[in-house]
């Protein structure tokens, strides 16, 4: 029972992870690949808070959230002043020097990781509080991108991403969307970050790295890029297939590369076969 | 005061340490320079050129001809079959370049993992013996593997040199890099300049490979770091200038040497990503150097 609640727990925190970065990638049309860095940013600044702070889980959390849209303004602020490819060269730079530096401090736990990461429910209720938070977390998210995307500020989105000159023309600042954009979808990641550190109590650089950034991307492309349910599509079936693999209890050897390549191959399959995802429009191509 | 000996010695080490960087950094610069696209399928392409080589010297026992040989054919094959079946698929469709990014991350991802699966995680060499005898001239050890590494290096970009400018094939490289559209309306074909890019880019991963992997260990994620070296030379070179990226490259191999000097060694690659970015936001267009034609002529 508590394995099907850490599976629930995950899945809710994909959920979030996919669809905040769905907002970026595929509503702003944004090309990046740090958003497991700002997972990690969120992460760490909650345990890190949560191991040397006495203060609510919740505000630790909101810290991790907002230590993670800094980050990411900063990061679009300067990679987006030149021009739009140079954010997917930055974001991979952004991510892997961030990592190496997490690797290389004393205070992060080094490539040990961030250990003993004091509980923020104690006692029998931990796993059900963990799951109503991460659900409605995972809720909000969806519902609050679905909000965004479908009122006056999603259009203007829209048009910024397929008519960026056009849209220039009229006088709106492309760039300062894009960052706002960027920040609103890397926040919401650290926000999973620090649910993610809190229900572990332990995080590790690798658990960060960019095989994760394929993991998201795949949710995203299998799901459909830039519809509301894609994600959610996704990161369930994600989740879910691996977990049938482990019942055939492969040596953690085996395992860990089968579900890489089961995440690669469905994402390769998906780009050629149907571009738009399982939820995205058939007509529209990738 | 540094002794001028040991400055010495880090130049040399520098210098051929960077020889496999400037190779591959070569291939990547020179495909995004004719297909424009940055082409992360490079690393994957690395993965498999080692890993076969790696296999014909280990586990089939051949002599390494063989296996540079087996490296070659299997790495361009692969290469092609990309370039093929995975982006002119999508050039076709008219995909944007978020599409060749996530196509070519993924690729390289699959390979990779593929690779973990057949080989696992264990660093591996070539050779069972990655010691290279050292020779002292002027007081400065100088090994086999450094020469290997600095004469390859120069030999492979001569003669990227003279294929893009006396070959036709080479021309044919240039004139779709300038303008695709316009090259096939001169009776160019442009998937054959995209497909003739895709070998030559995989020659130079071999050879890169092959120095990397008879220098120290490789682990089949390697190659995605590795490749963070190439993007950085390529921007710092300048988009579309093959040989300044790969100068680039020297560069970057010397800086993290020297660095040696001031900064504790596991924060080298750090520094690496400080120049990606300091690249990206001062120099986004490449480092122009002066044009000393135009200078001495006094314009």
């Amino acid at each position: 029972m508590e394995y099907l609640a850490t599976i629930g727990v995950l899945i809710a925190i994909y959920i979030v992870l996919s669809s905040s970065y769905d907002l970026v990638i595929g509503y702003g049309g944004l090309s990046t690949v740090a958003h497991p860095i700002f997972f990690a940013i969120g992460a760490y600044t909650a345990g890190l808070l949560a191991i040397h702070a006495a203060l609510p889980a919740l505000l630790n959390v909101a810290v991790g959230g907002i230590a993670a849209m800094i980050a990411s303004v900063l990061l679009a602020a300067s990679a987006l002043r030149i021009s739009g490819d140079y954010l997917l060269i930055a974001s991979l730079g952004f991510q892997l020097g961030l990592l190496q530096l997490i690797k290389n401090l004393d205070f992060t736990g080094g490539p040990g990781g961030l250990m003993a990461i004091p509980g923020a429910v104690p006692g029998a209720v931990r796993t059900p509080v963990f799951l109503v938070v991460s659900w409605l977390l995972a809720a909000a998210t969806v519902f609050g991108i679905r909000a965004i995307v479908n009122g006056p500020y999603g259009r203007a989105i829209t048009a910024m991403r397929d008519e960026e000159l056009a849209f220039t023309a009229l006088g709106r600042n492309a760039t300062s969307m894009k960052i706002v954009i960027f920040a609103i979808g890397c926040g919401i990641a650290g926000l999973a970050g620090g649910i993610y550190a809190y229900y572990f109590q332990y995080i590790s650089p690798d658990q960060f790295e960019v095989l994760q950034s394929a993991a998201i991307l795949t949710m995203v492309v299998l799901g459909g890029m830039g519809t509301t349910f894609g994600p959610v599509v996704g990161a369930i079936l994600l989740l879910a297939i691996p977990q049938a693999i482990t019942f055939l209890n492969l040596p953690p050897g085996i395992m860990a590369p089968m579900q890489g390549i089961i995440f690669t191959v469905l994402v390769l399959l998906f780009m050629f076969l149907r571009p738009t995802g399982i939820i995205g429009s058939a007509r529209k191509t990738l | 005061m540094l002794d001028p000996v040991i400055l010495a010695q880090i130049l040399w080490t520098g210098i051929a340490t960077s020889a496999p960087y400037v190779l591959m950094t070569a291939a990547f610069a020179l495909t995004l320079k004719v297909t424009g696209l940055w082409n992360f399928a490079q690393a994957g392409l690395m993965a498999i050129a080692f890993y076969t080589m790696f296999f014909v010297i280990d586990a089939l026992g051949l002599p390494l001809v063989f296996a540079l040989l087996a490296g070659v054919v299997v790495t361009a094959a692969a290469s092609l079959l990309i370039e093929i079946y995975g982006l002119q698929v999508f050039r076709d469709r008219g995909s944007g370049s978020l599409t060749f990014f996530i196509f070519t991350l993924i690729l390289s991802e699959f390979i990779i993992y593929v690779l973990t699966l057949l080989f696992g995680t264990e660093p591996e060499t070539l050779f069972k013996s990655i010691l290279s005898p050292v020779t002292i001239i002027g007081n400065i050890a100088v090994s086999d593997w450094d020469e290997l590494a600095v004469t390859t290096a120069i030999i492979g970009m001569a003669a990227l040199y003279v294929f893009l400018t006396w070959t036709r094939e080479g021309q044919f490289m240039n004139a779709v890099a300038d303008n695709a559209r316009l090259a096939e309306l001169y009776g160019i074909s442009a998937k054959r300049a995209w497909r003739v890019t895709a070998v030559v880019a995989a020659l130079f991963v071999v050879a890169a490979m092959y120095l990397i992997g008879t220098h120290g260990g490789v682990v089949p994620n390697s190659p995605l770091e590795l490749i963070i070296t190439a993007v950085i030379g390529t921007l710092l070179g300048g988009i579309g200038r093959v040989f300044a990226a790969s100068a680039a490259a020297v560069f970057l191999g010397l800086l993290q040497s020297f660095s040696i000097l001031i900064i504790a060694s596991r924060w080298q690659n750090l520094l690496l990503y400080g120049v990606l970015f300091a690249a990206i936001l001062l120099f986004p267009r490449g480092v122009r150097m002066p044009r000393w034609r135009l200078i001495l002529a006094g314009r």
